[in-house]
């Protein structure tokens, strides 16, 4: 019964959004694309108002040192040693901040909230902050804000106005540009692949499946698309399917993407165990440690993600040029010293840069 | 006061607190502030609401392992309710606590009607609760209600954050129903001797029934401040909230085992466990060493609290 009517519910949303055309590809989403130009032109900043927040009545900081808590979604997980890794880096170097990473020891909204709540009292002058809901953790970002703190999140947003800035760790259409063009390198312009996902309707996902399909339509529109197949996050299911593509289709088949930190070691084992590496290309979104064995044994070239110390070393410059107000609502960019300059995107966001491409040779510096 | 009295664990624990606040507030002077103590409470409230209720549960020697899951679940529905079926605010609140209310019955009617131990129909109804919330929310979490409804979570009544008044109201309520009213004795003869209590007549399983449709309702109301406090609903919510709860009750000095314990305990053990969370931390110790520190204080509470039991027993 529960089924039947949730059915109808989703049957008629999505008869309302018949307007915009469903993705050609199976696990897309029907949002509207912005596929990046096929050569390294970076696209241009679309002109958004700010839209962040700020803080009221904040003292004068500029110059001066500055005390700031790292809270990320949890702690004790090598992703967020290596955002805070990054975070100490820049604070060495600009040597007026002193950062300190704490956050809940679990991935919860509640512990989070109470973490930065306690903060907010001990008094700090800034906050980062990567969120595990960006809802829930608004109101106490607000609060922050309202104590005069300057609030800068990464990795994870929040509401726009319950911080300043929020570090974009890469697009959607980066993401999906350099998927694409790491399958093109392998396989070649006319190359037919497959693509194993979570589920057709976890956002992330079908996001960037629609971006890498508007890219290769604009730009590599020989290669085929085979099949798009779910495996939940699940790494025996992912396994399965992967090979269950290797067998449906045989020499047909040259490339698996992997949309999962879960489904791309999976898939690559599977072509591993199937004797079929250098005969079928892996790509995909994984973690460099899970993909170090296959990495390492060349059966998969290059797995794309972006750099976590490098994000939370912008976050810390981006913290700073926030206090110090050389970042200002308008803004167009900021710099961050070894990164260089950082576009300001989407009013209050500002984009890390291109996807980190993991490959033999530099795996081995990374270990989250 | 009788010796022995004066020797009971809520004594002791009384005392903990009271070392407890009075070397954090050496820590740091932001520590006894009555904004960072009535933020606490607010921060307090929906473990402090299960707590309660926990209580009595584990008075007739009982658990109740789900509330946790029926906090997840009557926050989806309230959102479920209000936002997809396009039900009034109050109604859908009204709904959720129903739900919250007969989910709690389910587990009383589960272990008194097919003789389920409580941790293992609890454990059940844990998976099968938070499995229906994941199913119903389909990993999409409701948002944007109107302003009025945060005055619950957020805002204030009288200078003091809402929940607490809720918080304050219903642990009155349960202390005089627990230690002064013929109900709350027939709970502590559950506990302590369950057969006894069936031949003297007593309603044993309407009260078993009827407390763990009172920990739903705990839980559901939990559910609601919790939302507002947080402004959106996950089907994730409350997920191990049941061991914080367990934890404040049994630091209480509620024995585990049934028939013994009170509000007041549990009342103490949440503000210890509440302070040394908040202390530590504006003392500069971080998250995980909290978490250390609070298992030490629990098992060194029960230990304390054994030794002098055992002397004045003798």
């Amino acid at each position: 019964m529960l089924r039947t009517s949730l059915a109808a519910v989703a049957a008629l949303s999505l008869s309302t959004g018949l307007a915009s055309a469903q993705s050609a590809w199976t696990g897309g989403d029907d949002l509207p694309t912005s596929p990046l130009a096929c050569d390294g032109a970076a696209a241009a900043a679309e002109a958004k108002p700010y839209d962040g927040g700020e803080p009221t009545d904040a003292p004068d900081r500029t110059g001066k040192p500055i005390s700031v808590v790292d809270v990320p979604k949890l702690i004790g997980i090598g992703y967020f040693d290596a955002t805070s890794k990054g975070m100490s880096e820049a604070a060495g170097e600009m040597g007026t901040i002193e950062a300190t990473t704490d956050g809940p020891v679990e991935a919860k909204i509640d512990d989070q909230i109470t973490v930065i709540d306690n903060y907010i009292t001990k008094g700090v002058d800034g906050i980062l902050f990567a969120a595990n809901d960006p809802v829930a953790i608004a109101p106490v970002l607000k609060k922050a804000l309202g104590a005069g703190i300057n609030v800068v999140g990464y990795d994870a947003n929040s509401e726009p106005d319950a911080r300043q800035w929020f570090v974009n760790q890469a697009e959607f259409n980066g993401i999906g540009k350099a998927m694409i063009e790491a399958m093109v390198a392998e396989i070649g312009e006319d190359g037919a692949f497959a693509i194993v996902t979570s589920t057709f309707t976890t956002p992330n996902q079908a996001r960037w499946i629609s971006e890498m399909e508007a890219y290769a339509a604009q730009c590599h529109p020989e290669m085929t698309w085979l099949e798009t197949v779910e495996a939940q996050e699940d790494n025996i299911l992912s396994f399965n399917q992967a090979n269950t593509l290797i067998n449906k289709y045989g020499d047909e088949l040259q490339g698996i993407f992997g949309m999962t930190s879960v489904a791309t070691p999976a898939s690559a084992d599977a072509v591993t165990q199937a004797g079929q590496c250098g005969n079928i290309a892996v790509v995909g979104l994984a973690t460099p440690n899970a993909m170090k064995p296959y990495v390492e044994s060349d059966c998969v070239k290059s797995v794309v993600l972006w750099n976590p110390v490098d994000l939370g070393y912008a976050a810390a410059y981006v913290l700073r040029a926030a206090a110090d107000q050389t970042l200002k609502p308008g803004d167009t960019s900021v710099e961050a010293s070894r990164l260089g300059e950082l576009q300001v995107i989407n009013g209050s966001e500002i984009l890390l840069g291109d996807p980190f491409i993991f490959t033999k040779d530099n795996i081995g510096d990374f270990d989250f | 006061m009788t010796p022995r009295k004066l020797f009971r664990h809520e004594t002791i624990l009384a005392l903990f607190v009271v070392v407890a606040l009075f070397v954090l507030d050496r820590q740091s002077d932001r520590f006894f502030t009555l904004d960072n103590l009535f933020n606490q409470g607010r921060l307090m409230t929906e473990v402090g609401l299960i707590a309660i209720a926990m209580t009595f549960v584990i008075v007739t020697g009982g658990i109740d392992l789900s509330v946790g899951s029926i906090l997840g679940l009557s926050a989806i529905l309230l959102g479920v309710f209000w936002k997809s079926l396009g039900l009034p605010l109050p109604a859908a609140i009204g709904l959720a606590l129903v739900v919250g209310t007969l989910a709690g019955l389910l587990n009383g009617l589960i272990i008194t009607r097919f003789r389920v131990p409580p941790l293992i129909a609890t454990l059940g109804t844990l998976a099968l609760y938070r499995g229906i919330a994941e199913g119903v929310s389909q990993a999409r979490s409701v948002r944007g209600y109107p302003d009025g409804f945060y005055v619950l979570g957020q805002g204030e009544v009288w200078g003091v954050p809402t929940q607490l008044w809720i918080f304050g109201l219903a642990a009155v309520v349960a202390a005089v129903v627990l230690g002064y009213t013929t109900w709350g004795r027939a709970t502590y003869a559950v506990g302590s001797n369950e057969v006894a209590a069936r031949f003297s007549g007593l309603g044993v399983d309407g009260t078993k029934i009827a407390i763990y449709a009172a920990s739903g309702f705990a839980a559901a109301t939990a559910a609601v401040i919790f939302v507002s406090r947080v402004s959106t609903t996950r089907s994730d919510m409350g997920t191990g909230i049941e061991l914080d709860a367990i934890t404040a009750v049994v630091l209480g000095g509620t024995s585990i085992f049934g028939g013994r314990g009170t509000v007041v305990g549990t009342l103490l053990g949440l503000v210890l466990i509440q302070a040394l969370k908040n202390g530590l931390s504006l003392a500069g110790v971080k998250s995980d060493g909290t978490v250390v520190l609070i298992g030490a204080v629990l098992i060194l509470t029960i230990l304390v609290s054994n030794l002098f039991h055992r002397n004045a027993n003798r």
